[in-house]
């Protein structure tokens, strides 16, 4: 049967489908044996609290408690399909958190189902995060999200004709604050190269690196070079100092 | 575990609940206090080492949600600085450091730290506890080494920083997989422990321990100035990651609608004079929704103007809406404009609390509060604050930037120097942790050369 009586009503994908049952089991599994899963989960009154005051619950065909529901009956097709695009929906406010009379946290768990469709390489992921690769290329490399040449205007015309006036002159207006809160352009603050080869350490040793190179291989690369040059830089700095 | 409730200590301290709740309390347990109790274990088991708030952090003591005494550091302070903020918001951290110098405190603004990487996380998935954990650890533990107290200046470090500390101590497992990482880098205590601060501090909380002294310093340099921001009508937007993630643990107040609402930002407001309105939809968040305002943007949009920027428009007339969040700041500054093209047009000013409070205090509103780089209607709200020659100031802003600009074109780096001997407020890293000169990981290479 394509969806459910009531709940959730989108047809379940020709895709999921056609996955073998042991394969879709091992991905819901995956999701729950996260350690933090039995902190956000307890039990469920199906009150709907938590779908009433979802942001993402009003715009999207998305439900926080419709999760928390399909968990507690185990129901391995849904959570399967809800994998792929469902639980790209959620904003991670977090407000059902603070509303749900179990103190269930359904967008903790939503967070864990993302984690686990990342690291398993789903095909949706890949073009889900496709328009995040800026900010992957520069969390991975200098450990800042956001710099002052991120907000362009052709990037984002809808937030009007104030932004082209920002952007011209970009550099000088950076070096005109008075306080080392961005000076530079290109990341949000300058980082030290310790701390920058520090954080290659942190995603080689947790695998975020191994997970990057699974998901989009050419953005890999382009970080990969900045990574080995600026621990190149670094190797030749502590010889120096010797 | 011991028994929590009022007049509850823990043996080190702490843990503190007052005799008495300080304003109704709803029936419900405090989630997050064994960890306090724990932390303390962890640390006389030699697991942990705690990085404590002493006499001369000036600390201040504040209520939580739950009643528990929540300490304040507000001296000695090591910038955690946000990503979002310095980066597209910059008159947000200026202010905050605008504030310090203004109280002679001291301070740590250093380029060995990280963003938290949350907002990655949250928006695309990309990270996991273990790394977010060791981010967490790498910058506490480079804080602690210059022994300066970690303030964290966005909400989303913040409430994932909480929440990181809640998961180390809960899971041994998580403090197994994330201790040969930190032995590796370095970031292990000599004996082995990993330091953990005893409270997540989040800038805003500092505003609200300082709401007096900041209050002072307007009736002092503010008012002198023709300002006054008694008729200024405000509406507070609280952030979800500092206030419904690990909810217990951010302020409340009996004079902030008697404990019953998030108290940082609203109680600095009324410190200075100017009025709180409430607003039907005060507890809806803004539509940021991390990875949304990239990629799903007209979420975004619909969300900020239908169920923010329209209400808060219509129901109370607002002056400005004050946040405390990059995120949120961003999402109903840029998010005004384009309601034009649909008839929804709501323009009202858009600022963080501490970038309102500097400019009743008399700070500059382009050279420190940077309000060049806002898109929000300040200009309305600054004739109303009685600072009726911003456009004088802002010429004086403009006049600079293009000084550096021609200096720089022209290559007279010297002359720049010299002028920046003077300018700038805060030599940048003239104190580094390590005292080393800098080396930059970005300002030579070729894709972020600045
Ligand atoms: S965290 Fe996600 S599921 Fe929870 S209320 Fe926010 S948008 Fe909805
Ligand atoms: S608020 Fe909690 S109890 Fe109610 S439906 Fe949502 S998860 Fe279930």
């Amino acid at each position: 049967m394509d969806g459910h009586i009531y709940g959730y009503n989108l047809p379940i994908s020709e895709k999921t489908k056609a996955v073998p049952w042991e394969e879709k089991v091992r991905i819901v599994e995956e999701v729950k044996s996260d350690f933090r899963f039995k902190e956000y989960i307890f039990g469920c009154l199906n009150c709907g609290v938590c779908t009433a005051s979802c942001p993402s619950n009003r715009f999207f065909d998305y439900s926080p408690r419709e999760i928390v529901q399909r968990f507690l009956e185990e129901d391995v097709e849904v959570l399967y399909d809800m994998m792929h695009e469902y639980i790209w929906a959620c904003s991670q406010c977090f407000t059902c958190w603070i509303r749900c009379p179990f103190v269930n946290n359904p967008g903790g768990l939503v967070a864990i189902m993302r984690e686990v469709a990342v690291r398993n390489a789903f095909e949706a992921t890949k073009d889900l995060l496709k328009p995040y690769g800026r900010v992957l290329l520069k969390v991975m490399t200098t450990g800042n999200q956001l710099s002052a040449d991120m907000l362009q205007p052709d990037f984002f015309p809808d937030w009007g004709p104030k932004m082209a006036d920002n952007m011209e002159n970009l550099r000088a207006k950076r070096l005109a604050i008075p306080f080392d809160v961005g000076k530079s352009v290109k990341t949000a603050w300058e980082v030290s190269l310790e701390t920058a080869v520090e954080m290659y350490t942190i995603w080689r040793e947790t695998g975020i690196f191994e997970m990057l190179e699974k998901l989009d291989p050419n953005l890999y690369n382009v970080i990969m070079d900045i990574v080995e040059e600026n621990e190149e830089r670094y190797e030749e700095l502590y010889e120096e100092e010797e | 575990m011991a028994k929590h409730g009022f007049g509850h200590n823990s043996p080190g301290g702490l843990l503190r609940y007052p005799e008495q709740p300080p304003f109704p309390l709803k029936e419900y347990s405090a989630h997050y206090d064994h960890i306090f109790e724990m932390m303390e274990e962890l640390e006389a088991k030699g697991e942990i080492l705690i990085h404590r708030i002493t006499e001369e952090h000036q600390p201040i003591e504040v209520f939580t949600r739950t009643g528990r005494i929540k300490t304040i550091p507000t001296n000695k302070l090591w910038h955690h600085k946000s990503c979002g903020q310095c980066g597209n918001i910059p008159g947000y951290p200026a202010s905050v450091f605008w504030f310090m110098n203004k109280f002679g405190l001291d301070y740590l603004n250093e380029p060995h730290q990280t963003s938290c990487t949350a907002w990655n996380y949250h928006g695309s998935g990309t990270s996991n506890p273990v790394a977010l954990a060791a981010v967490w650890l790498r910058n506490m533990h480079q804080a602690w080494k210059t022994g300066y107290y970690p303030l964290i200046h966005c909400g989303t470090s913040f409430g994932s920083y909480k929440e990181t500390r809640e998961q180390l101590i809960m899971n041994k497992e998580l403090r197994d997989a994330v201790k040969p990482i930190l032995k590796k880098l370095g970031r292990l205590t000599e004996d082995g422990r990993i330091v953990i601060p005893q409270e997540v501090v989040h800038y805003s909380e500092w505003v609200h321990a300082m709401r007096y002294k900041i209050a002072d310093l307007y009736q002092k340099e503010g008012k002198p100035k023709g300002i006054d921001v008694s008729n200024v009508r405000v509406a507070i937007h609280n952030a979800c990651h500092t206030y419904k993630m690990i909810a217990d643990d951010y302020p409340y107040d009996p004079e902030v609608y008697n404990g019953q609402r998030p108290a940082a930002s609203a109680a600095v407001v009324k410190a200075l004079g100017a009025q709180v309105v409430d607003y039907s939809t005060w507890y809806d968040c803004c539509g940021f929704g991390f990875r949304h305002i990239l990629t799903e943007r007209e979420f975004t949009r619909s969300f900020a103007i239908q169920r923010k920027l329209k209400v808060i428009a219509e129901e109370i007339k607002a002056d400005l809406i004050v946040t405390h969040d990059t995120g949120c700041t961003t999402t109903f500054e840029k998010n005004q404009w384009i309601g034009k093209a649909h008839g929804m047009y709501h323009p009202v000013a858009v600022m963080s609390d501490v970038m309102f409070a500097a400019l009743a205090c008399g700070a500059h509103p382009f050279k420190i509060v940077q309000l060049y780089w806002n898109c929000s209607d300040y200009e309305r709200l600054l004739e109303k604050m009685g600072i009726t020659n911003w456009r004088e100031l802002r010429k004086e802003w403009e006049d600079t930037v293009k000084y550096i600009a021609d200096l720089e074109k022209a290559g007279k780096y010297d002359e720049l120097m010299e002028f920046f001997k003077e300018y700038d407020l805060y030599e940048p890293y003239s104190r580094t942790s390590t005292g080393k000169p800098k080396a930059s990981a970005t300002a030579n290479m070729p894709l972020f050369k600045s």
